[in-house]
């Protein structure tokens, strides 16, 4: 009796332990934190059911690879007009290739051995004057890790910053080329997280060299002169609302300095109360800021991000390392600009390959639906034990309640995710689990119309039903587990609680249970059992 | 005496209708396999790509099918389906389109209901994130579209975007028929380990059975697979063979009690025996499963739509369909080949046909 009652101890405190963690949940997160004796993680819930976007990203790795030879091609003019002669006729990537034309046959020797010397391309093809070149495949998988990384420091900083991005938001990286994004609750806007993803908040700090209300009258002055030259481009100021040109200025087309050397970028209010982003550059960039500045007093200097002039104020004198860009925004654009300007230009772009994105009222109405269903398949399953088995149904449901408990319980403990599907599964669980002592029953009432006593058939009946219930649940643990490894997003819920919940109610089923009939018959002479 | 579903007792002659149950099974999978090219695999997005926008206008907006349908399409979709979805007063919607479907002819765009700030601002963001600017991706077609009818109809509240590129429908549909193969193999396996060569066939024939079915229903009545449908194969598979297994082991348990009765007689006397717990065990799953389909709600639905029928096949598959092709198996194949049951895993090769005492109470009797 001693051992039975150490037994049934243990069992009870098991049962407790997990219950107590599935409670849990329920209560406030804020106040489990604060409390020492209560859990601080529990189980979350899936973006299915707390609402949210859920993005799988496509990282154009192949845009990585272009700019690279483009890179190339660059060095290659550049020591081509320095160094050597090899008198370079025409350059051009094109895709995943470099092609060079040489001015001589000798001189496309020598760019040869030149570009293989780097390391990082092989030649393709050679003929006469025209090389062709491509990627070595240790250069492509370093430039396609290394563009990974970047998009993924980025999009980190934009989105999944704990501190400056959205709270509580994922970014990680899948497989080889693809960015995990997950936004929960409704904190933002679909359109407006959209936004994140550009590909640069590249800002620019140019000297204005020209300026006219229209492209076209700006365009018309040059026109005698052929144009307005290779290392000139011309850039608009629009009207926010209308996308209406208010100016267009005549700029260098290199940079003067560039949002690299930023290091912070916020939002303030001008006097008139318009919002403004103010930034400031790092040491180094404060240094060419200033001297570029100091070089230009008089000038217009323009801000342009993106290709587009936000404002273009005349520099008064010299100016530090600190700024503001008066553009004509919202409150909320200048926010993005911010985060935008902040997290530096993504150098790659991205694009949106999958897409499971649930409005918070959609969550809300799983989470009823989920609930509800819940409960009735609990309440039908319930009655349909207790109205068939009686006593040793109300046994049944016990187990299967103390089943729902350590199922809750083990996934709190590792902070597992409840998705819609999961639900499904534990559902599925509650019909399943009463299974096995659907069987274990059924072999009782068998063994005591052969005329066992109840003892004899009670024990005949769990230890004959064993392997029958193991081999059940090994099956369908087995598809569960396989639907974990090539599920995803909310299915792998399923197969989350379904594996759980197969382990749990085996446990029940076979330990709960019997030990309930160890408690009451057990060892009692009792004429009939309650079955 | 307790009330039982099936009267102790009972003695159905479930084998000696095995042809008309093989029949049944015959018309049933062929039947699925006709519908293919007819229906043809109708699949949801998550295997052949495309785009789901589900939406709800605010109460009393003055919307309908048509309305939102000549939105969709102005804003660059040409084929897409709209649907309206659950209770008459609630205007919900459902846009489905398909990755082809967003035109790329540049009078869409002007014909889509956006003011000038909205074009500009979406041109913008189009440019931004790289996106091909004569083709715009179909993630800013969603918001064109729902900016678009948000003008025209007022308020809306976005319940659910989902989109599945080419790539990413390709991967799901590899991964989900490997999902399928690998869970099979896995199970024939286990299968393999458990039970004697006499077993197995007739456990994976069910198996084949159960999924071949459930499927070929789906295909029938033109219901879409998607993950959720694969969820549940996979879940039947897993769960179907759960009936076998009970009858298999009281099969091989009569044997050994009955060694000088009839194989059909065994096998009669087998299937009645557990006729009720094959029943009790899939009334509370389908119980289980009815109150996901009826209460769960509209995302869970072919979910349980595709457990409820393969628990209902499964069922027949294991009182009508396990037991006769044992049979069969064994009159073809099997004459003289012994009377070893399921193995118990601790029960070895040498020691495992043991007849008398000895041998019965290694192989442990199951129910």
């Amino acid at each position: 009796m001693s051992q039975l009652r150490l037994r049934a101890g243990t069992a009870l405190a098991v049962v407790l332990f997990f219950g107590f963690l599935t409670v849990a949940n329920f209560i406030p997160e804020e106040t489990r934190i604060g409390n020492p004796l209560l859990p601080d993680q529990g189980l979350r819930l899936g973006l299915d059911l707390q609402g949210g976007i859920h993005w799988v990203l496509g990282v154009k790795l192949d845009v990585a690879e272009e700019q690279e030879l483009s890179f190339l091609r660059k060095h290659l003019e550049e020591v081509d007009a320095e160094d050597a002669d090899w008198g370079i006729e025409s350059s051009r990537v094109d895709g995943p290739r470099l092609e060079v034309v040489a001015g001589s046959p000798i001189a496309a020797q020598e760019v040869r051995e030149w570009a293989e010397r780097l390391g990082s391309v092989e030649t393709l093809s050679d003929e006469g004057t025209t090389l062709v070149f491509e990627l070595t495949d240790v250069a492509r998988a370093n430039v396609r890790q290394r563009g990974m990384d970047q998009v993924l420091e980025v999009l980190r900083r934009r989105i999944g910053d704990p501190v400056r991005g959205i709270p509580d938001s994922v970014v990680t990286r899948q497989g080889s080329d693809r960015v995990l994004v997950q936004i929960p609750g409704g904190q933002i806007d679909r359109s407006r997280a959209r936004q994140l993803l550009k590909v640069t908040g590249f800002l620019e700090f140019k000297i204005v060299r020209d300026a006219d209300q229209t492209v076209e009258l700006l365009e018309a002055r040059y026109e005698e002169q052929g144009g307005i030259g290779d290392d000139r481009v011309i850039a608009t100021e629009r009207e926010r609302e209308t996308d209406r040109v208010l100016s267009a200025y005549l700029l260098d087309r290199e940079a003067a300095i560039t949002g690299d050397y930023l290091t912070d970028a916020r939002v303030n209010f001008d006097r008139q109360q318009r919002p403004v982003v103010e930034f400031q550059f790092n040491t180094q960039g404060g240094q060419i800021f200033g001297e570029l500045s100091a070089a230009n007093v008089g000038e217009r200097l323009a801000i342009v991000l993106d290709e587009r002039v936000y404002s273009a104020p005349v520099i008064r004198s010299r100016i530090g390392s600190r700024g503001q860009i008066e553009g004509r925004f919202s409150a909320q654009e200048a926010a993005d600009l911010a985060v935008v300007l902040r997290s530096g230009s993504l150098p790659i772009p991205v694009e949106i390959e999958e897409e499971r994105t649930v409005g918070p009222a959609l969550g809300a109405d799983s989470i009823s639906a989920g609930l509800r269903a819940s409960i009735l398949g609990l309440v039908i399953i319930v009655a349909f034990v207790l109205g068939y088995y009686r006593l040793s149904g109300g046994y049944a449901s016990l187990a299967l309640l103390a089943n729902l408990l350590l199922l809750g319980g083990v996934m709190s403990l590792f902070g597992a995710t409840l998705t819609l599907p999961g639900i499904a599964g534990v559902v599925l669980t509650v019909g399943m689990a009463v299974d096995a002592n659907v069987i274990i029953f059924e072999r009782i009432r068998e063994e005591l119309r052969a005329q066992k006593t109840p003892r004899g058939a009670i024990a005949t009946g769990f230890n004959k039903a064993f392997w029958t219930i193991m081999d059940a649940n090994i099956t369908t643990l087995i598809t569960a587990l396989v639907l974990f490894e090539y599920g995803t997003g909310p299915i792998k819920g399923f197969a989350v609680t379904l594996s759980i919940g197969v382990v749990t109610s085996v446990f029940s089923a076979l330990v709960l249970t019997r030990l309930m009939f160890a408690i009451h018959p057990g060892s009692r002479p009792v004429e009939s059992l309650s079955i | 005496m307790p009330f039982e579903i099936i009267p102790s007792g009972t003695h159905i002659d479930f084998l000696g209708r095995r042809r008309i149950a093989f029949v049944v099974s015959a018309v049933l999978l062929l039947a699925g396999i006709a519908a293919i090219p007819v229906q043809g695999f109708r699949l949801g997005i998550d295997f052949a790509g495309g785009t789901e926008v589900q939406l709800r206008f605010a109460p009393g907006a003055d919307v309908d099918e048509g309305k939102v349908r000549s939105v969709v399409g102005a804003c660059g979709v040409n084929d897409a389906s709209v649907v309206r979805y659950g209770e008459a007063e609630i205007s919900e919607f459902l846009i489905r389109f398909r990755e082809g479907a967003v035109g790329d002819d540049a009078d869409d765009e002007t014909r889509c209901p956006l003011s000038d700030a909205q074009r500009a601002e979406f041109a913008a963001t189009d440019a931004a994130t790289g996106a091909d600017e004569s083709a715009p991706g179909t993630a800013a077609i969603v918001d064109r579209l729902v900016a678009g009818l948000r003008n025209v109809m007022g308020d809306l509240e976005i319940l659910r975007v989902e989109y599945v590129g080419p790539r990413v429908g390709d991967e799901l549909r590899r991964d989900g028929v490997l999902a399928l193969l690998i869970a099979c193999a896995m199970i024939v396996a286990y299968i393999a380990f458990r039970f004697s060569s006499r077993f197995a066939p007739g456990a994976i024939a069910a198996l084949v059975h159960d999924i071949g079915i459930t499927a070929g229903i789906f295909v029938l009545f033109g219901l879409e697979f998607d993950l959720r449908v694969l969820a549940a194969l996979l879940a039947i598979l897993g769960y179907s063979l759960n009936d076998t297994i009970i009858i298999y082991d009281r099969i091989r348990e009569n044997m050994e009690l009955h060694t000088k009765h009839d194989l059909v007689d065994v096998l009669n006397r087998s299937v009645n025996q557990t006729l009720s717990r094959t029943l009790l065990t899939s009334i509370t799953t389908l119980g289980a499963v009815l109150s996901l389909l009826v209460v769960g709600g509209e995302v869970i639905r072919p979910f349980a739509v595709a457990m409820a029928i393969g628990i209902v096949v499964g069922t027949y598959s294991s009182t009508f369909i396990a037991a006769p092709t044992l049979l069969f198996l064994e009159t073809r194949f099997g004459e003289g080949a012994g009377r070893s049951g399921p193995r118990h895993p601790k029960e070895s090769g040498t020691k495992g046909r043991g007849s008398g005492k000895a041998g019965g109470k290694a192989a442990r009797a199951r129910a």
